[in-house]
């Protein structure tokens, strides 16, 4: 028990995260893929578009609180550090590299997970070819994605500050 | 074409808009404000992109879902807005890898209940 407790506490640096964080990470977009997945359609069906837009507020809202809620405001107003100086975290989806590492959104594993799901599903002798279907429909949305991404990060060259961290993000231990 | 045409805008927004307002909205309203920017934010984005369709998901193929989007957003709004580098991309890497396998994890058990489970919906949205 002592063993287990001392592996999940131990920070893995090629990962740059703790064994824990592995597992926290994991569990979290689990969660998020499996519940969207099976509640979201049935409330579009159930409710039509009202059902889709009370979804984004309970269940990506809420799993949004699980998986991203951040150190700081409502949890603690000094971003505490912890032992390896890392800013705590609270989230059960750990952010890489702590205010330098780009973020890694839970939407990464919601798509995944329908598109995963959608695979499962494929009547036998079609899978390659909705597989190929579906590819350059989802690399023209990861491209539209950081399009949009990239202008709106444009702000920080305007001297904004972003959640109290230092423009040059510390390096890790 | 008009459709590609859609599915890059309506990805771009919804990426933009997503990291434009939520990291705000924390800023200003805490754990509460990361909740209402879902309910603002996603609901209208899903409303646009998978109600609508400006997101191009023809009938009885794969869906394509506005995350892709809204992942891609994260990745490349942090590059430039706290203009880390290959290094900090490097660092993201893991997680991603984790997120990818746990969502995909997700897929795979929610196809296995759904099986059994008639009463769950097809994937409209999501």
């Amino acid at each position: 028990m002592h063993e287990l407790a001392h592996w999940l506490g131990t920070y893995n640096s090629s990962l740059g995260l703790y064994n824990a964080a592995i597992l926290t990470t994991i569990f979290g977009s689990f969660c998020v893929s499996f519940t969207v997945i099976l509640c979201w359609g049935r409330l579009v069906q159930d409710l039509g578009p009202i059902g889709g837009m009370l979804s984004a507020a309970i269940i990506i809202g809420t799993f949004w609180v699980m998986n991203h809620k951040l150190p700081g405001f409502g949890i603690h107003p000094e971003l505490m550090k912890s032992a390896a100086g890392d800013t705590i975290q609270f989230g059960l989806i750990q952010q890489g590299g702590h205010g330098g590492a780009p973020w890694i959104d839970m939407g990464w594993a919601v798509a995944m997970g329908i598109w995963v799901c959608g695979l499962c599903e494929s009547p036998a002798g079609t899978l390659n070819r909705r597989l190929a279907e579906s590819l350059p429909r989802i690399a023209l949305v990861i491209l539209g994605g950081l399009i949009g991404g990239a202008f709106a990060g444009l702000v920080g060259y305007t001297g904004a500050e972003l959640f109290g961290w230092p423009e040059t993000a510390p390096q890790h231990p | 074409m008009s459709r590609r045409l859609g599915t890059l805008t309506g990805a771009a927004i919804c990426g933009a808009v997503v990291f434009s307002v939520w990291p705000e909205m924390w800023k200003s309203y805490g754990i509460f404000g990361g909740w209402m920017t879902a309910a603002v934010v996603i609901s209208i984005c899903w409303y646009m992109n998978h109600w609508l369709g400006v997101i191009d998901n023809p009938e009885g193929k794969l869906w394509v879902d506005q995350g892709w989007a809204v992942g891609a957003a994260g990745i490349a709004w942090a590059m430039v807005r706290w203009q880390g580098g290959i290094d900090a991309f490097a660092a993201c890497l893991p997680t991603l890898g984790c997120c990818l396998i746990g969502g995909a994890l997700g897929g795979v058990f929610a196809y296995q209940v759904k099986k059994h489970l008639p009463g769950a919906g097809k994937p409209k949205g999501g």
